[in-house]
């Protein structure tokens, strides 16, 4: 029983790690690291309505993040501020909204339930939960393996690739909304802090060693799953929990990856 | 090939038009420099041919409407940036950042073939910057660099080429080399549109001269061939 729910929680870590990752290449180059805990507060905003309206909190909590990832772009263009200065709206706006719901809610016990989106549980991953994960991280690299062009010109400049003939909106529209929807489905499975970890360290990791985008898109996800096999081993190995382990193992990795990166050797 | 009729942009926020009421034909193959002082409305007039800026009145290049085909335009036009600039751990090389160029050309879902490689590798050749193609983009000098975006722009093989201040952070030889490679282009057939604020650096097989100051043109001179 427990060797099951070790392997699955490893597959489950995993597959997080790599489709975070992937997606966390492009979040770190577009300065967007702050995607991660808005999509997670939103989703908390969307578990705390869930409890009020009396509806399964987890399917509310994805149609928030999910929401907020659909109209994050268009609302940053409209704007005309930095995607990031939005997320720091849209986080404010939701912490709030969640806090507003969970007063809303009669019984106070239940604000743990909404918390726990925020939390999550790797050891309580069931063999759903595991297929759901492998279906988001084929998709995600599928996406990635079809429009990687259009990805890489954006990253490089949005202005350049528009004048290129690449029609930049939808693309980085699309980017926006997959890192959403992965924050949003790893959540409650992995937790807030790990998808956060997973989304920033092994991609800024992973930039330390390279500066060709082919080959940064392919080591993240791979600095990812190295991280997540290290930290639950160290887990076992110690007594931790699951998620802060492989966090802390993804931080040390790119304290590493600073103090040895080539790119910044003289000579 | 490129028909601007009653042409006005404005930048959002501001109550001034940079360019106002242009009046511009470039018939294919034409040679145009557009001179004029600091803020006179110069890259505004290339972005809105591009149509990467929003703007009024009626615009026609290559034959279409640029607000019903501004992608298709835009992968048939090379265009450099007034100063682009990157940092120093910008993760792309410069044969990816020269390969780009051609990505709006290649299309949706397809990968770039033996003949993207081979333009790029020409392209490469032709601006003199084949040692650089592993370098990455962001240690470059600024001369190499602006080299480097004139290659991208050149490897779409595009039928316009718009260049903005092209020779802004080159010394006086790769400035010389550059407008005697910009004039061979031409003389192949390529339209081009060049901004620049130094009319001594106005390449000589140039044979128009359109001055803007304050968002309109005042000249537009046709030089005879001597």
């Amino acid at each position: 029983m427990l060797e099951r729910l070790i392997i699955l929680a490893v597959t489950g870590a995993v597959l997080t790690g790599i489709s975070c990752s992937l997606v966390g290449s492009f979040v770190v180059r577009m300065n967007l690291s702050s995607l991660g805990f808005c999509m997670s507060h939103a989703a908390f905003a969307g578990a705390a309505l869930g409890l009020v309206l009396s509806v399964n909190p987890l399917i509310m909590s994805i149609v928030f993040s999910t929401g907020v990832a659909i109209v994050l772009g268009p609302l940053a263009e409209k704007a005309k501020l930095p995607t990031n200065v939005i997320l720091g709206i849209i986080f404010s706006l939701m912490i709030s909204l969640g806090l507003i719901f969970l007063n809303l809610t009669p019984q106070t016990a239940m604000s743990s339930v909404a918390l726990s989106i925020l939390w999550g549980s790797i050891l309580g991953m069931t063999v759903q939960n595991v297929l759901f994960l492998l279906g988001l991280t084929c998709g995600t690299i599928l996406i990635f393996f079809l429009f990687f062009k259009e990805f890489q010109s954006i990253m490089f400049s949005r202005m350049l690739a528009e004048a290129s003939g690449i029609s930049t909106k939808p693309f980085y529209y699309l980017m926006l909304f997959l890192t959403g929807v992965t924050v949003a489905f790893s959540l409650k499975l992995v937790g807030g802090l790990l998808v956060f970890a997973l989304m920033v360290n092994p991609a800024s990791s992973a930039y330390q060693f390279s500066y060709d985008m082919k080959r940064i898109t392919i080591l993240a996800p791979l600095i990812g799953v190295i991280c997540c096999v290290a930290g639950i081993g160290v887990s076992f190995v110690l007594d931790l929990p699951v998620g802060s382990s492989i966090a802390v193992i993804s931080s040390v990795v790119f304290g590493l990856s600073v103090l040895v990166s080539p790119k910044r050797k003289r000579g | 090939m490129i028909e601007l009729k009653n042409v006005s942009a404005i930048y959002e926020g501001e109550k001034i038009p940079s360019i106002k009421n242009i009046n511009l034909t470039v018939a294919r193959g034409e040679f145009v420099t557009i001179v004029g002082p600091n803020g006179a409305g110069k890259t505004t007039l290339l972005e809105t041919i591009n149509g990467l800026l929003e703007s009024e009145g009626k615009i026609s290049v290559l034959g279409m409407d640029l607000r019903k085909n501004g992608s298709q335009i835009r992968k048939r036009i090379g265009y450099v940036p007034q100063e682009f600039t990157c940092n120093s751990l910008t993760p792309f090389l410069v044969k990816d950042v020269i390969l780009m160029g051609r990505f709006g050309k290649i299309g949706l879902l397809k990968s770039p073939s033996a003949t993207d490689y081979q333009v790029v590798h020409h392209t490469m050749e032709f601006l003199s910057v084949v040692s650089l193609q592993n370098n990455p983009v962001g240690k470059l000098s600024g001369g190499q660099l602006q080299k480097v975006m004139i290659a991208r722009a050149l490897a779409k093989e595009p039928d316009i080429l718009l260049l903005d201040e092209p020779f802004s952070n080159l010394d006086l030889k790769a400035r010389s080399d550059i407008s005697l490679k910009i004039s061979s282009l031409h003389a192949r057939g390529l339209t081009v549109i060049m901004v620049i604020h130094d009319r001594s650096s106005i390449p000589e097989t140039c044979r128009r001269i359109i001055t803007i100051e304050n968002g309109e043109i005042t000249s537009d001179k046709k030089l005879e061939v001597t």
